[in-house]
C-alpha cells in the first residue's frame, strides 16, 4: 500500500492500486449522494412533489386499512347523507361511504397510471431505440407513431375502448398503446444524439453487435428523458382514465375510479356537492402530485433542459 | 488631445449582477472621443471593450443585471444618470451604435425601408413620405446601389457588406454626433471590411461625426483610427495616438501585441512570439496589476499594487504600468 | 416558397393514411364479432351473419379498407346503425355546437393566455412572472372536466347566474346561445390558456434574446414598441403553430364537456355511439376529427410560407 508497492503493480504508475481505488469510488459515491440530495431539495417540486407523491402511495397501499369499510357496502337508508362524524366525506346515492370509495379510486388511478407509464415506458424504449437506430425502421415505426400521436388522446382511447368493452385490463392496453408514441419519440432523439458519438463508432470497430452497442451504449443516455417523460405520462394516464371513466367508457361501476365517482356526483351536484367536491380534488392532488414529481425529476436529472410547452 | 472631447468616460464600473456573484467586466475605465475624431478601442476576447461601448447606451438590463458606477459626460450631462426616457432620446438620435454581426441584428420580418424610417420617426416629427424619402438618401450615402428597389426588400436578401451598410444607415439617419461600431467588420470578408472601413472614414470626413471604433483587430486601427485605446481585463492599460502605439508601444501588453503580429518583411523562419499565458476569467483578477502574471518585468511592486492610468512625461499618451518609462527605453534597443 | 408548400402537402398524406388505417382497425380490436357484439347477447346467429353481410365483415380486410376508404374519399362514410341517417348527415348536425364551443374556448385562451405571456416574459421574474407558473401548473394538472364541475357548482348551483346544462342554437339569440355556452367554454378555455400561456412566454423569451432586440434597443425604441413591433412579431408564428397544435386537444376535450353539459356536439355524438358500439359512426368522427387536426396543423404550416418574408422570397 505503500507508493514502492504501487510503483511495483504491474499497472502503470500513476493508477491507484485496487484497495485505495475502491476507497475512492466510495468517496465518490458518497459526494455524489450529497450533491443529489442538496439538488433534491433545492427544487421545491422534486420537495412537495415526493411528499404528496408518499401521501399517494400510503393511501393507495393501505386503502383496505385506511377507513376499514367495505367500497361495495350499500346502505340505502343512509343514502346522499352530508360529511358528518360517522361518514367524513358523506355518502353517496347507493349509501357508499365517499370516503372509502375515494380511497380506492385514488388507489385505482394509481395503479392504472403507475401500469401504463411502465408499460408504454418499456415499449417505447424499445421502440425508440431501435427507431433511432436502424434508419429503415425508423421510416416506418415513426410514421405509425406520428400517425397515432396525431390523434387526441382521449378520443383515441374512447374509440379504442368501445371496441374492446370496459375493464380495467382494457383501459390499460388502450392507454398503453395512446402513449408509446410520445415516449417512443423522446427515446428516438435521444438515441440520434447518442449514435453520433464516436464513442460508437469505436464500439463498431471493435465489432460490438448491434444489439450491445443499443443496450449497452445508447440506452443509458436515453434514461433521463425516458424517466421525466414517464412521470408525466403517469400524471395524463390517470387525467384520461377518469375522464374515460367519467363518460361510462373506462372502468365499469361499480367499481371505484375517481372517474366514475365524479360522474356519479354529477347527477346529483344540486344537492348533494360533496359527491364532486371530494372525488375532484383527490384526483387534483394525485395529478398535482405526479406533475410537480415529474418537474423535480426534470430539475434534478437534466438540470438544463427548458420545455416551452407540456410535451404529450 | 488636439479636439475638444464630445465624450468623457470617467472611472466607469459596470456590474453584472450573476448567479455566481457580482462582475465587473468594466472595472475603472476612463478615456475621451475627440469631435471628429476616430478613436479606437483594442483587446483581446472578454477585456470589455464591448460591454464599455454597450454601457455608454446603457443596454443593458438594469433591473435584473447590470448596475454602473462613474460619469459618462455627453453634452455637458452625465448619461448614467438620465432617466429612461432622456436615455431614449440619445440613443439611436445623438449616439448611434452598430453592432458586429449584421444578419442577426436586423429584424427578419421588416423591410430594411422600414427599420431605417422607424429610427427617424422615433426622434424626429416627419411624415410617413418625407421618412420613405429620406431613407432612400441614406441608402445612397451609405453606397448601396438602387435603393428604391432595396428598401423594400428584407434582411435576408441582401449580402453581408451590404446588410452592414444598411445598419449604418439606420446609425445614421438622425445624423449622430458620434457613432459607436462594436467590432463592425469582424462577421464580414476582408474585401468588404476595407469598404466598410472606407465608408466609415468617408463619414467621419464628411459629416465630421465622431466615432468610436471597438475591434480585436491592429490592421483594422492602423487603417483607421487617429487614437488608439488599448484595454485588458476591462481596464485601460494604454491610449495614445495610432503613430506612437504603434512606433513606440509602452505598455509590456501592447508591446507584447504588436511584436505578435507578423510582418511581411519579417523573417519566416523565426518564430512568431506570442504573449505568454491567458487572460484569467473575471472573478478571479489578480491582485495589483492585472497583467503582472503574464508580464516579462513585473516585479513584487506590480504584483501587489494596482498602477493609476497617467500619462508619460515626454509623450502624448497614457500608461498603466509603474515601470512604463523604463521599459519603453529598453524595449527601444532592438 | 412553392416548393415548401408542396412539400408540406406532400409529407401530410402518408399522416393521413396511416390514420385512416388505424381507424378502420379499430373495429378489428374487438375480441369475438363485432356484429355480435352490436347485437348484444340475445341476437340469433341469423340476425348476426346477416348482419355481417351487410356491414361487409366477410370480405377481406384489404377489400373492406378498400371500399371504406373509397366511399370515405367521396364523402360517404356509411350509415349509422342506431339513428336512421347517414353518418354524414350525422357529422354535418353535431358539427355546428362543436365549432361554436371551440371557437368560443379558444378566443377565451387567447385573450387570457396572450397578455399573461407577453407580461410574463417582459417582467421575468416578477409576479407577473410568477403566477403564470402558478397558473400553468393549474391548468396542467386540472383536467378540462374537473374544473367544470367546479364552476358549474358555483355558478349555475350555488349563484344560480349561468344554465347547468343544455344548448340552445344560434337561430334561437346570440345571447342565449351563449348563456349554454359559457361555462362548458370556460372550462375548455381556461384549461388551454395555461398550457398556452407558457408557450407564449418561452417564445417571446427566444426572441427577446435575439440580437435585432439588441439593434432595436439602441436605435432608442421604448418598451411598448420592443415589445410589439420587434418581439411579437416574430414570436407570434411559433405561438399560431402551437395553437394550432392545441386543436386537437381542444377537440378531445370537447369531448368530455359536451357530454357533462348536454351539448349536442361531435363529442356527445362519438360518446353516445361509443356506448351504443355504432361502429360505422364512431369509425366516421374519429376519422373526421383525426383529419381536421392534421389540416388545421397544414393551415397553419402554410401560413408560416404566407408571412415570413424569409420563407416567402426564397
Amino acid at each position: 500500500m505503500t507508493s514502492i508497492d504501487a510503483s511495483l503493480e504491474p499497472n502503470s504508475p500513476g493508477t491507484p492500486n485496487p484497495p485505495d481505488l475502491a476507497a475512492m469510488r466510495l468517496q465518490l459515491r458518497r459526494e455524489n449522494r450529497k450533491l443529489f440530495a442538496r439538488r433534491f431539495f433545492a427544487s421545491k417540486s422534486a420537495v412537495i412533489g415526493s411528499a404528496l407523491l408518499l401521501l399517494v402511495a400510503v393511501v393507495s397501499l393501505l386503502a383496505p386499512w385506511l377507513t376499514g369499510r367495505d367500497p361495495y357496502a350499500l346502505d340505502v337508508v343512509n343514502r346522499l347523507k352530508p360529511p358528518s362524524s360517522h361518514s367524513l366525506f358523506g355518502t353517496d346515492n347507493f349509501g357508499r361511504d365517499l370516503l372509502t370509495r375515494v380511497v380506492y379510486g385514488t388507489r385505482m388511478s394509481a395503479e392504472v397510471g403507475f401500469a401504463v407509464a411502465i408499460a408504454s415506458s418499456l415499449i417505447g424504449l424499445v421502440i425508440g431505440l431501435y427507431a433511432g437506430y436502424v434508419k429503415w425502421l425508423d421510416q416506418i415505426l415513426m410514421r405509425v407513431m406520428d400517425g397515432l400521436f396525431a390523434f387526441p388522446a382521449v378520443l383515441l382511447a374512447i374509440a379504442m375502448m368501445a371496441a374492446l368493452g370496459p375493464s380495467v385490463g382494457n383501459l390499460i392496453v388502450c392507454l398503453t398503446i395512446v402513449f408509446v408514441p410520445s415516449i417512443a419519440r423522446i427515446v428516438r432523439s435521444s438515441a440520434l444524439i447518442a449514435k453520433e458519438q464516436t464513442y460508437i463508432e469505436a464500439m463498431h470497430a471493435v465489432g460490438a453487435s448491434h444489439n450491445r452497442i443499443i443496450w449497452k451504449h445508447i440506452m443509458p443516455s436515453t434514461l433521463s428523458p425516458l424517466i421525466v417523460q414517464g412521470s408525466f405520462i403517469f400524471a395524463e394516464a390517470i387525467i384520461v382514465e377518469a375522464a374515460l371513466s367519467f363518460l361510462g367508457a373506462g372502468i365499469p361501476a361499480p367499481t371505484p375510479s375517481l372517474g366514475n365517482l365524479l360522474s356519479d356526483g354529477k347527477l346529483f351536484i344540486y344537492n348533494s356537492s360533496w359527491m364532486t367536491i371530494f372525488p375532484g380534488l383527490a384526483l387534483v392532488v394525485v395529478v398535482l402530485a405526479m406533475n410537480l414529481f415529474g418537474d423535480g425529476l426534470r430539475d434534478l436529472l437534466d438540470p438544463h433542459a427548458r420545455r416551452a410547452g407540456k410535451k404529450r | 488631445m488636439t479636439a475638444e472631447p464630445i465624450l468623457q468616460i470617467k472611472e466607469l464600473r459596470t456590474f453584472f449582477h450573476t448567479e455566481r456573484g457580482r462582475v465587473s467586466p468594466v472595472d475603472g475605465v476612463s478615456l475621451e472621443v475627440g469631435k471628429g475624431e476616430i478613436v479606437g478601442i483594442v483587446g483581446e476576447s472578454g477585456c470589455g471593450k464591448s460591454a464599455t461601448a454597450q454601457s455608454v447606451l446603457r443596454l443593458f438590463d438594469e433591473k435584473r443585471l447590470a448596475s454602473y458606477e462613474g460619469e459618462i459626460r455627453y453634452d455637458g450631462r452625465d448619461l448614467l444618470r438620465l432617466t429612461p426616457k432622456q436615455m431614449r432620446d440619445v440613443r439611436g438620435n445623438e449616439i448611434s451604435m452598430i453592432f458586429q454581426d449584421p444578419l442577426s441584428s436586423l429584424n427578419p420580418v421588416h423591410t430594411i425601408g422600414d427599420q431605417i424610417v422607424e429610427t427617424l420617426r422615433l426622434h424626429r416629427p416627419i411624415g410617413k413620405k418625407e421618412a420613405a424619402t429620406k431613407t432612400i438618401e441614406l441608402l445612397r450615402l451609405t453606397g448601396i446601389p438602387a435603393p428604391e428597389r432595396r428598401a423594400k426588400e428584407y434582411p435576408h436578401q441582401l449580402s453581408g457588406g451590404m446588410r452592414q451598410r444598411v445598419m449604418i444607415a439606420i446609425a445614421l439617419a438622425c445624423e449622430p454626433q458620434l457613432l459607436i461600431a462594436d467590432e463592425p467588420t469582424t462577421a464580414l470578408d476582408v474585401t468588404i471590411q476595407a469598404q466598410i472601413l472606407e465608408l466609415i472614414q468617408d463619414l467621419n470626413r464628411r459629416l465630421g461625426m465622431s466615432v468610436m471604433l471597438i475591434t480585436h483587430d491592429l490592421g483594422v486601427v492602423a487603417e483607421t483610427c487617429s487614437r488608439v485605446v488599448v484595454m485588458y481585463l476591462g481596464q485601460v492599460v494604454e491610449s495614445g495616438s495610432v503613430r506612437d502605439l504603434f512606433e513606440k508601444p509602452l505598455h509590456p501588453y501592447t508591446i507584447g501585441l504588436m511584436r505578435s503580429v507578423p510582418r511581411l518583411d519579417g523573417d519566416r523562419h523565426q518564430e512568431l512570439p506570442a504573449v505568454p499565458g491567458s487572460v484569467p476569467p473575471l472573478h478571479q483578477t489578480p491582485p495589483g496589476c492585472r497583467f503582472a502574471p503574464r508580464c516579462p518585468y513585473a516585479d513584487d511592486k506590480c504584483r501587489s499594487d494596482l498602477p493609476e492610468l497617467a500619462a508619460l512625461p515626454g509623450t502624448d499618451s497614457q500608461v498603466r504600468c509603474w515601470h512604463a518609462g523604463r521599459i519603453a527605453g529598453l524595449e527601444a534597443t532592438p | 416558397m412553392a416548393f415548401y408548400i408542396a412539400r408540406r402537402l406532400l409529407a401530410t398524406i402518408p399522416v393521413l393514411f396511416v390514420l385512416s388505417v388505424i381507424v378502420f382497425l379499430i373495429i378489428y380490436l374487438i375480441p369475438g364479432d363485432p356484429a355480435a357484439v352490436m347485437l348484444g347477447d340475445g341476437a340469433s346467429p341469423e340476425t348476426i351473419e346477416a348482419l355481417r353481410e351487410q356491414m361487409g365483415l366477410n370480405l377481406p380486410l384489404l377489400t373492406q379498407y378498400g371500399t371504406w376508404i373509397g366511399h370515405a374519399l367521396q364523402g360517404d362514410l356509411g350509415d349509422s346503425y342506431f339513428m336512421r341517417q347517414s353518418v354524414r348527415t350525422a357529422l354535418a348536425e353535431h358539427l355546428g355546437p362543436t365549432l361554436s364551443l371551440a371557437v368560443l374556448a379558444e378566443i377565451i385562451a387567447v385573450v387570457i393566455a396572450l397578455p399573461l405571456g407577453i407580461r410574463a416574459a417582459s417582467r421575468r421574474g416578477e409576479a407577473a412572472d410568477k403566477a403564470l407558473t402558478g397558473f400553468s401548473l393549474f391548468g396542467i394538472t386540472v383536467p378540462g372536466f374537473v374544473l367544470s364541475m367546479f364552476t358549474v357548482l358555483l355558478f349555475s348551483v350555488q349563484l344560480k347566474w349561468l344554465p347547468v346544462s343544455g344548448y340552445k342554437p344560434i337561430s334561437d339569440g346570440l345571447w342565449t346561445h351563449l348563456q349554454y355556452l359559457i361555462l362548458p367554454a370556460i372550462s375548455l378555455g381556461v384549461v388551454q390558456a395555461a398550457l398556452l400561456a407558457r408557450v407564449v412566454r418561452s417564445s417571446m423569451l427566444d426572441v427577446l434574446n435575439e440580437s435585432y432586440v439588441k439593434t432595436a434597443l439602441a436605435k432608442g425604441v421604448g418598451e411598448r414598441g420592443l415589445v410589439y413591433r420587434h418581439v411579437l412579431r416574430n414570436a407570434w408564428l411559433p405561438i399560431l403553430t402551437v395553437i394550432g397544435g392545441s386543436f386537437g386537444t381542444l377537440i378531445a376535450g370537447a369531448a368530455v364537456i359536451e357530454s357533462i353539459f348536454n351539448i349536442p356536439g361531435m363529442g356527445q355524438l362519438l360518446v353516445n355511439s361509443v356506448q351504443r358500439r355504432d361502429y360505422s359512426v364512431i369509425q366516421g368522427v374519429v376519422l373526421f376529427v383525426a383529419f381536421a387536426y392534421v389540416l388545421v396543423n397544414l393551415v397553419v404550416d402554410l401560413l408560416y410560407a404566407i408571412v415570413d418574408p424569409r420563407i416567402r422570397l426564397k
